[in-house]
């Protein structure tokens, strides 16, 4: 067997947080890799954990115990300005598509580019084609009120490819949208992973969304349970 | 992220809003418009004043009087042969004695209560060289005793074109004596009108002015039957401030500081000084509205701050960095203050012009009409000879538009700072 790259290992993972006046005990010590090329599905009902581990891949959040490690850099050592660097090599896909409602499907997808300073001219060509490549070159200059659901989160795929990132990570993708819609989002996720190696981590609740997967690891109550392959 | 982006999305931001965003630009066009109509219309008016000065009263020269003390003037007397111990004194080219009184004037059969000053005309025209000038006849340097020369309202008191004391024509001087302080006796005279001056203007200080009237000081000396002076007006070698200080001091000296000495740049200085103190002490105030329009701002940025904390969470789960985020914030800030400090200056402008135009009127400065029946128009400028023009010099310019952006950016940096610090995490959790 090929030795693969390791793009995300948790080790140890542990997360505490207040709710109010209650401890929350979210990670209870998550051990978790990620290889290059992978498309993880992280199952489990609500509550599980699965979101706060999403959002300490994604550097969006920091571990109160054990360590992350995004191709070998330990999350917990950098800075606010490192973590914001190592975001932007991170594609985020949110359930609520997280869309500037001001901005068209293209200013959206640009955005992404123009906060890593890409010039006008590339990050508009370059934005026109990850929009044709999630299958929305005529909805272009529509604004996310003027798109379905299914529309928009392919808007929000487009822009979380915009800076080539190591990986994708997915928040319940199609947990706001309707059953055939999401069938749809999935196979688009499953061919980019499959034609361009795009890395996939997704967080889901739908056993059948999780089917598509490579990799499926069970969480409950803060740990993983159960890990399995497609 | 570039500089253009940052301000490209702080627009978009801002044209999101455009009624929230004109209403607290206009807080700051109203405190800059202001503090720009006043200091231009100070400045403005100052320069009026200085233009005056240097037209009514030459500035080489002193005014000598007496020295009221507390109100009351003292018992010292000034004479007019005191001239020769001020003519002594070093840079001190010329002394001339003024002997002012207040007379009865009766001019066809029109009685004035005016000011009569005896001095000698050829002197007094040497030191008043621009002021002592003759309109119409000629002012005679060897006067008889029944010459008399005018000023410009006294010929024209009205400004209609009914003139009276016309050259050639006489006028009647009385004056009432008071002997022993009790019994009154009235003495009169007939002169000559042998020339009517130029007129000076609104400020005139020890020098020509448009309701005095002259007669030579001989006449005025038997006359009055005395020789007692209430001004000597000296004129100096030069203006240089050390000439004028060492002048002023040796003259008090000579009298035993019996005698005040002014000069009329001390005047102007004084002058110039209160008004700057005015101008500063409204300028303040209308600063204070500036402030008021920055917490206007400060109040519509927490706003921006609270219904976009989604979206701050978006742009930093993109990878925006903590100080873009607080640069976007002070962006939108600064895109407000620069517009309302253009329009606000602009309007000040606007403001200070109106206002130099019919303001005046109502500040009781009186606006001089010219009474020509139908289509009264009011003179530009404000009062007559006064006329003040708005200036607005690039300090003021300069200052009001980075005081706008200042105070703009200064309210800012509180919610920028709080937006830039929040957690992405959270603040994509934000509804």
């Amino acid at each position: 067997m090929i030795q693969m790259a390791i793009v995300v290992e948790a080790v140890g993972l542990k997360k505490i947080y207040m709710l109010g006046k209650v401890l929350v005990e979210a990670l209870r010590g998550v051990n978790l890799k990620v290889e290059s090329g992978d498309f993880l599905a992280i199952l489990g009902p609500s509550g599980s954990g699965k979101s706060t581990l999403l959002n300490m891949i994604g550097a969006l959040d920091k571990p109160t115990a054990g360590k992350l490690f995004i191709e070998d850099v330990d999350v917990s050592t950098l800075n606010d300005n490192q973590l914001a660097d190592l975001r932007r090599s991170i594609g985020f896909v949110f359930q609520f598509f997280n869309l500037i409602p001001r901005f068209t499907a293209r200013e959206n997808v640009e955005l992404a580019m123009t906060i890593t300073d890409m010039g006008k001219g590339e990050r508009r060509k370059h934005a026109e084609n990850l929009l044709e490549t999630v299958g929305l070159k005529e909805r272009i200059d529509h604004k996310p009120t003027e798109l379905s659901g299914g529309e928009q989160q392919r808007v929000a795929i487009a822009r979380a490819l915009a800076n080539n990132p190591r990986f994708l990570i997915m928040d319940e993708p199609t947990g706001n949208i309707d059953s055939k819609t999401a069938s749809e989002i999935i196979d688009l996720v499953k061919r980019l992973n499959e034609e361009r190696g795009v890395t996939t981590i997704l967080v889901t609740h739908d056993s059948r969304v999780a089917e598509k997967a490579k990799r499926v690891v069970q969480m409950l109550d803060g740990l993983i349970v159960k890990e399995m392959a497609n | 992220m570039r500089t253009r982006d940052i301000f490209s999305y702080a627009f978009s931001a801002i044209k999101l809003r455009k009624l929230r965003a004109s209403l607290t630009t206009m807080g700051v066009v109203i405190g800059i418009a202001a503090i720009v109509a006043l200091l231009s219309l100070g400045q403005g008016f100052q320069n009026a004043i200085a233009a005056q000065f240097e037209r009514g009263f030459a500035t080489d020269t002193l005014v000598v009087s007496l020295r009221s003390l507390q109100g009351t003037q003292s018992s010292y007397q000034l004479f007019t042969n005191d001239t020769l111990t001020i003519e002594k004194i070093a840079n001190v080219t010329l002394a001339v004695p003024v002997i002012q009184k207040t007379v009865y004037a009766k001019i066809e059969n029109r009685t004035f209560l005016i000011n009569v000053a005896g001095v000698d005309f050829a002197e007094y025209g040497s030191v008043f060289s621009s002021t002592f000038v003759a309109a119409t006849g000629s002012i005679p340097s060897n006067p008889s005793n029944e010459s008399i020369v005018v000023g410009a309202r006294v010929h024209d008191p009205w400004q209609n074109g009914t003139t009276l004391a016309n050259v050639g024509d006489s006028v009647e001087i009385i004056w009432t004596t008071v002997v022993n302080g009790f019994r009154r006796e009235n003495i009169t005279y007939t002169g000559q009108v042998d020339a009517v001056l130029d007129e000076v203007g609104g400020f005139s200080f020890g020098g020509p002015y448009d309701l005095g009237v002259y007669i030579p000081i001989a006449q005025a000396e038997s006359f009055f039957e005395t020789q007692e002076t209430d001004l000597i007006i000296v004129k100096l070698k030069d203006s240089e401030e050390t000439t004028i200080d060492d002048a002023s001091q040796e003259i008090r000296n000579a009298f035993g500081g019996q005698v005040s000495v002014t000069s009329s740049t001390a005047v102007l200085g004084i002058i110039s000084s209160v008004f700057t103190f005015v101008e500063l002490f409204l300028a303040g105030i209308a600063g204070i509205s500036l402030l008021v329009a920055g917490i206007g701002i400060m109040n519509i940025m927490i706003v921006s701050l609270m219904e976009r904390t989604r979206e701050i969470g978006i742009l930093k789960a993109l990878g925006m960095k903590s100080r873009t985020v607080l640069l976007i914030f002070l962006s939108e800030a600064v895109t407000i203050g620069l517009l309302g400090a253009v329009i606000g200056i602009g309007l000040g402008l606007g403001l200070a012009e109106l206002v130099a135009r019919f303001g005046f009127l109502a500040l009781g400065l009186r606006n001089e009409r010219a009474d020509g029946g139908m289509g009264d128009t009011v003179n530009q400028g404000a009062v007559r000879g006064l006329s003040i023009t708005p200036v607005l010099t690039p300090t003021v310019l300069f200052g009001a538009f980075v005081f706008g952006l200042l105070v703009s950016m200064v309210f800012a940096l509180y919610p920028a700072w709080r937006a830039s610090r929040l957690k992405p995490v959270d603040a994509l959790r934000y509804e």
